[in-house]
């Protein structure tokens, strides 16, 4: 079953086309990913969804409800659980107020104390807001954000300025809640999160969906051309290898492009054991998620591709 | 069932009240400054004033002061604080915030006008007690005229903080620019020192309110004096509902939870 169907979706401010055209479809229990650089409507999807902002066009269902309607809206905000890019929380309230308050809000929230281990506050339960680090008052945003034992939780930019430990800690809370059968959206510009939580992403560019599905076959990544390279002797003529390189640059340093990678190889290292031409530096390298996402989003041409 | 959901939303507003009161007095500068703010003036003015009689009214100082800076409370509570906390609250996101979640937008006001009525109250009590305790301050025989006073002054300067948030353009923006107005209006209502009925000020600042709730505030204590008036200030206070009531329709309108900078 479906937990977001967005199709046409279109939203303009004044002449500014933020959003146009998007459509996509996010499966429930699955951890979505929407890519993009900063500008392109990620944060305007978003807000769209969760009812926050009226759409000029298309259709929006979330968990079969639509967001633009008082009453669907209304409905929404009891069974999703919203976490935003700014950290707005009162600071004079102790971590475990904040979250006693909120959870007064819901029909059905999550216990407080096990939200507050969930997000690994339990020291700082009883400490002012004020009194948190930055990373803490995130933490402490994403358990408002879960509070509600919501089935939807969407994520705005959740890590962006985690120091590294932090960002796995914020991604095994993502990955708890998704084996919970809590559907997550999440917005990034981190492509190692993408790939680290997301069975499915999207990019937008411009206002627009350029690109939609796996992360490991995003944009035909799984099939792109491999790029095979390796150092050749000077005594080994690069006429005498099997295969055809596609570049020679200096040092002997050849490099082959294909799409047939096992095939190349199966053929280069037969080869080379028999001759015992040693290949120095052998590496074989598909196309990364950032570099179809550069790609994808106009900041690499194709053929700067490494 | 209707019964129900009321009573649900009773709870609600009885729990952000609390919440609304929690941090409001944990903030020591916040609570400090509001609350001192005018006990120290009614201090200063009224060991100045002594045991001598204020221009104008001829009744002891202390008579003029109390209400005066009684009506300041309640308006610094609905007017002042309460568009300054807004405004900072809308430019954090947290009203942003509190809109996607189930709690209903006039459950959140509801408890923001409630909990600046009761910091409202609390003022006007030390004040009184102050007033009566250090400055021989004649109390009014009948509370309610000040009771009536405070309620729609609270309740009708809290339409109008609301309005005046959404003029503001930003946080660092918000503190300066509603106090120099705040303050402004309050000097020409004639806060520090009585006006003279008739006079260009009394004429002007007569047209807000500000000045309306002091009249209607003073009117029970000046009754407590021995003048021959009627502590019931219907007139002022029905000016200060038309505020009221004018600004809540402006409110509404402007009324925006999302930052502007967004």
């Amino acid at each position: 079953m479906a937990a977001i169907v967005v199709e046409g979706l279109a939203k303009r401010y004044g002449s500014v086309r933020a959003v146009e055209d998007v459509s996509f479809t996010v499966e429930a229990g699955e951890v979505f990913a929407l890519l993009g650089p900063n500008g392109a409507g990620k944060t305007t999807t978003l807000e769209v969804l969760e009812g926050f902002r009226a759409r000029d066009e298309g259709r929006v269902e979330v968990l079969g409800l639509d967001p633009g309607d008082p009453a669907g809206s209304r409905e929404l905000r009891r069974r999703m659980g919203v976490v935003l890019q700014e950290l707005a929380v009162e600071s004079f309230l102790t971590v475990r107020e904040v979250l006693a308050r909120n959870a007064g809000y819901f029909p059905s929230p999550r216990d407080v104390d096990e939200v507050i281990e969930t997000v690994g506050l339990t020291e700082k339960a009883n400490a002012r807001v004020t009194r948190l680090s930055g990373g803490q008052m995130r933490r402490l945003d994403l358990g408002l954000g879960i509070v509600g034992n919501p089935e939807l939780l969407f994520l705005d930019e959740p890590t962006t300025g985690f120091d590294p430990s932090a960002r796995r800690d914020a991604w095994e809370v993502v990955r708890r809640l998704a084996t919970g059968g809590t559907t997550v959206v999440l917005t990034t510009h981190y492509m190692d999160e993408a790939e680290a939580l997301a069975q499915h992403v999207a990019v937008i560019s411009a206002g627009r969906i350029v690109a939609d599905g796996r992360p490991e076959t995003l944009a035909g990544r799984d099939e792109a051309e491999a790029v095979v390279r390796f150092r050749l002797p000077d005594t080994v003529p690069a006429a005498e290898l099997p295969v055809q390189p596609s570049r020679l640059i200096e040092g002997g340093l050849v490099e082959l492009r294909t799409t047939d990678a096992v095939g190349v190889l199966h053929r280069l290292t037969g080869w080379a054991l028999e001759r015992g031409v040693p290949l120095a530096g052998l590496t074989c390298e598909r196309l990364t998620l950032e570099d179809v996402y550069l790609r994808l989003t106009g900041y690499l041409a194709a053929e700067q591709e490494p | 069932m209707r019964r129900e959901g009321w009573r649900r939303s009773l709870a609600m507003v009885g729990s952000q009240l609390y919440y609304e009161q929690l941090a409001f007095w944990r903030n020591p500068f916040k609570a400090g400054f509001t609350v001192g703010f005018s006990l120290v003036f009614l201090v200063l003015l009224a060991a100045v004033g002594g045991t001598g009689r204020i221009a104008v009214y001829h009744v002891r100082s202390v008579q003029f002061y109390v209400p005066n800076f009684a009506a300041y409370g309640v308006m610094s509570a609905s007017f002042n604080l309460l568009a300054i906390s807004l405004v900072g609250r809308r430019e954090t996101g947290q009203l942003k915030r509190l809109r996607l979640t189930p709690l209903p937008s006039w459950v959140m006001l509801a408890a923001v006008s409630l909990s600046a009525l009761v910091v409202a109250v609390v003022q006007v009590v030390l004040l009184v007690a102050v007033g009566w305790l250090a400055f021989g301050l004649r109390l009014p025989g009948d509370p309610l005229p000040l009771l009536l006073a405070v309620v729609v002054g609270a309740l009708a300067f809290v339409p109008l903080g609301v309005a005046a948030s959404a003029l503001v353009p930003n946080e660092e923006a918000a503190g300066p620019m509603l106090s120099i107005a705040f303050f402004v209006l309050l000097f020409i209502s004639g806060l520090w020192f009585p006006l003279q009925p008739h006079s260009v000020l009394a004429e002007i600042s007569g047209w807000f309110p500000f000045r309306r709730l002091m009249l209607a505030m003073q009117a029970p204590f000046l009754t407590a004096s021995g003048l021959q008036v009627s502590p019931w200030s219907w007139r002022n206070l029905g000016v200060v509902m038309i505020w009221g009531v004018a600004s809540a329709a402006v409110a509404v309108r402007l009324f925006r939870f999302e930052p502007h900078r967004a």
